[in-house]
């Protein structure tokens, strides 16, 4: 049996029960999946000693060195991760969609979410959460401490797709709270009413910072053409009153108009240094995450 | 093989099978609405505004088409006939007076032609009728049969409808193993033999049309002419004859007239008892001898008001006691011939009384005969107390069935009824309506396996399916 034969469906993860176990197992199959390297461990890094002085958290005090030298120093320790990290989640309305028996985009971009948060916050990273969907939204600060992966899941549960919204604002948002280099994980259809033009702007914006930046696309199999939908009468649910009688499963042109919008965006998330990562809800969330990080590796 | 009680019922479930054919095919109906967020790339197709129904549902389609087709063929009352012997006839055939002798051997000959197959078999029932109904049993049913017919001739009683009808039933419940049965009525169809309630009886009788062969109602034969001769007419007249000649060439005689003198060099000497003579005008002696001759030879002589010549024989041979010319001044009025012949308009009459062995055939609105017959050994003398033509009786509509009556005179009454065809209304009642061909298993006469049933149960199974398939393709998966 390969590692990728393991990976559960996602609408199989459902099934599993709350999001905190879905990431676990989402996690578990990763770790399985990618390649091993050694494993630094858990634990606080000593850097140096320093005087006590006023004000010093007096958990940090060195008692045994007190004991031996009579004088007050505190321990000073190497940070655990100096990262910051914020998710973006799109939470617009078009992100409610989901193929026939599939899961909804939404709850797709939660996976990948909820097991990116516990990766993260296992190395010690800290995690934000930040939305954008009727209104740009700052969620969750980031922390690292224990107890926040619960805030996280529990936001990431609470989200309800709603609205239409760009998300160059949010990413600007966030931007402007990171103090220091940081990573941003959007994950979002990446459909934007100007083409994408504003969300490109933003992440480049963050890119120039000096932040590593990873765009996830979420797509179902109708939505990239793999699976095109029948003949009907379509709408966009964040433009519900615009309709356009189709037939895309015997359109050429829809499949193509679709590639060439996300193959444009992609090329021009890459060319400022933001990192493409497609994905789509068919595909098991840690096969999705693996196969990322694999390729990140090399 | 398969026959069908009501194969309008099989037509209309297949027709009806075209329904839901053409509810899977055509109907149109507008797309639904579907959200998809990448519909910004997609390309309008004004095809798929109004969206055609494709049948996908095929199981669904077929089924449907399935059930009406078994359900109009359930309503058709199907049955199987293990012995096939396609459609059988019952042929009611009038055998009363009014058929006459040619008639009668018309009628033979298509009633044989309709019952009996290429090898002398019997292939239906064979009714035959006056005032009564003789159902034939069918091993009777020979060749030898029709030609025993012909030579006994028709009946002498009137035709009764009603009788041939009220056979109809029990000879068709007698085709066992046919498939289907019609009814031929071989019959002169004349206005004797209707009677009231007639159409009552014919509906219940028959469900589809009879059949109709007509033969020729019998014409007014003189009496003593042989029913084979045909039919001629002397007309002795001075002057006119003329509409009695038009008349009596209306009746279907050969019409001739003759003056008051030389009779004998003017008719075929041959042939001279065949016919009537119809003496309007007084005959010379040797004229009136010849007459006299001919009449006892079985010739019909009717004569009108007319002056006697002077010869004992002659007065003795008219059936009239008292004078033979009209009282001047007199009063003609009405003549009755029969209750259903009426002739007015007379000027003058002549007065006088029925001689002693004569019958009045008709009488005046008082009651005095206005004329009487005389049946002689082998023919019939006729007095009529008015003059026919010269302006004591003017011409009328009824002047040919006045002629008719007075030339059977000496007849029975119930034989010299005149009778009339059938009108197009009461003929039309006794053809009846509908399919002339009848399943026999809707007459009850088939011995066949019926699985009408078996079919309804059957449809009632699909109509099962059909509604289990149907409840699992709209069950949320």
């Amino acid at each position: 049996m390969t590692a990728t034969a393991a990976f559960l469906p996602p609408h199989l993860l459902e099934r599993i029960g709350g999001l905190d176990l879905i990431a676990k197992t989402i996690v578990r199959g990763f770790q399985s999946g990618i390649h091993r390297s050694p494993q630094h461990g858990s634990g606080e890094d000593f850097a140096k000693h320093r005087d006590y002085q006023q004000g010093d958290d007096v958990r940090y005090v060195d008692w045994k060195l007190f004991a031996r030298t009579d004088r007050l120093y505190v321990r000073e320790f190497e940070e655990r991760s100096n990262l910051q990290c914020w998710l973006v989640m799109d939470t617009s309305a078009s992100m409610d969609y989901a193929d026939p028996g599939g899961v909804p985009k939404s709850r797709y971009a939660a996976y990948v979410a909820a097991a990116l948060a516990h990766l993260m916050l296992g190395a010690g990273d800290a995690v934000g959460l930040a939305a954008f969907g009727a209104e740009p939204r700052l969620l969750l600060a980031p922390r690292s401490r224990r107890g926040h992966l619960h805030d996280l899941l529990m936001q990431l549960e609470r989200m309800s797709p709603s609205g239409s919204g760009a998300a160059g604002a949010a990413l600007d948002r966030v931007g402007g709270t990171m103090q220091r280099r940081g990573r941003v994980v959007l994950i979002s259809d990446l459909l934007e009413e100007d083409d994408g033009s504003g969300l490109v702007t933003a992440l480049a914006r963050l890119r120039a910072r000096g932040d590593e930046v990873i765009a996830m696309r979420v797509l179902t199999a109708a939505e990239s053409g793999d699976r095109p939908p029948g003949a009907g009468l379509f709408f966009d649910p964040e433009q519900p009153q615009t309709e356009l009688p189709a037939t895309p499963d015997a359109d050429a042109g829809y499949v193509r108009r679709v590639r060439a919008y996300y193959d444009g965006l992609a090329d021009r998330l890459r060319e400022r240094g933001v990192e493409y990562v497609p994905l789509t809800t068919s595909q098991p969330v840690e096969e999705a995450l693996v196969a990322w990080v694999n390729a990140r590796r090399g | 093989m398969l026959t069908f009680a009501a194969p309008a019922f099989l037509l209309a479930g297949a027709l009806a099978m075209l329904v839901p054919l053409a509810l899977h095919l055509i109907r149109r109906r507008p797309p639904g609405r579907v959200p998809l967020p990448t519909a910004r790339f997609l390309a309008e197709d004004p095809r798929n505004a109004v969206r055609v129904s494709r049948p996908t549902d095929l199981p669904l389609l077929v089924l449907r088409m399935l059930l009406l087709l078994l359900v109009g063929a359930a309503f058709s009352r199907p049955a199987w006939i293990p012995a096939p012997e396609g459609t059988s006839t019952v042929v009611l055939l009038d055998r009363g007076g009014v058929v006459d002798a040619d008639g009668w051997r018309a009628g033979l000959s298509a009633a044989r032609q309709a019952l009996l197959g290429p090898e002398g078999e019997a292939r239906g029932e064979l009714v035959l009728f006056d005032t009564g109904a003789v159902h034939v049993p069918r091993a009777r049913v020979r060749p030898e049969l029709f030609d025993s017919l012909l030579a006994a001739g028709p009946g002498r009683a009137p035709s009764d409808y009603a009788a041939a009808l009220r056979a109809i039933p029990a000879a068709t419940r007698a085709l066992r193993g046919a498939d289907s049965v019609t009814v031929r009525m071989i019959s002169t169809l004349s206005s004797a033999g209707w009677s009231p309630g007639l159409g009552a009886l014919r509906e219940s009788a028959w469900p589809g049309s009879i059949q109709i062969t007509r033969l020729p109602i019998a014409r007014d034969t003189a009496a003593g002419d042989p029913p084979t001769s045909s039919r001629r007419a002397y007309v002795v007249a001075g002057e006119g004859g003329r509409f009695v000649s038009a008349a009596l060439g209306a009746l279907g005689y050969q019409v001739q007239v003759i003056p008051p003198t030389g009779l004998v060099a003017a008719t075929d000497t041959t042939t001279p008892d065949s016919g009537a003579y119809f003496v309007l005008a007084q005959p010379d002696r040797s004229t009136a001898v010849e007459l006299l001759s001919r009449t006892r030879r079985g010739a019909a002589l009717i004569v009108a008001s007319t002056a006697v010549v002077d010869s004992g024989a002659w007065s003795t041979m008219m059936p009239w006691d008292g004078p033979f010319a009209v009282r001047p001044n007199s009063a003609g009025g009405t003549m009755w011939l029969g209750a259903d012949l009426r002739v007015g308009g007379a000027a003058g009459r002549v007065e006088g009384r029925t001689a002693e062995g004569a019958r009045t055939v008709g009488a005046w609105d008082d009651g005095r005969p206005a004329a009487t017959a005389l049946r002689t050994r082998t023919g019939c003398t006729v007095y009529l107390g008015t003059a026919l033509e010269g302006g004591d009786l003017p011409f009328q509509a009824e002047y040919p069935a006045m002629l008719g009556r007075l030339a059977r005179g000496c007849e029975s009454q119930d034989a010299t009824t005149i009778d009339r065809p059938l009108d197009s209304g009461a003929l039309q009642v006794l053809r009846g309506r509908g399919a002339s061909s009848i399943a026999a298993n809707r007459l009850g006469a088939a011995g066949g396996i019926a699985f009408g049933r078996w079919l309804l149960a059957a449809a009632l199974l699909v109509a099962l399916i059909e509604t289990m398939l149907a409840y699992r393709r709209r069950a949320p998966r």
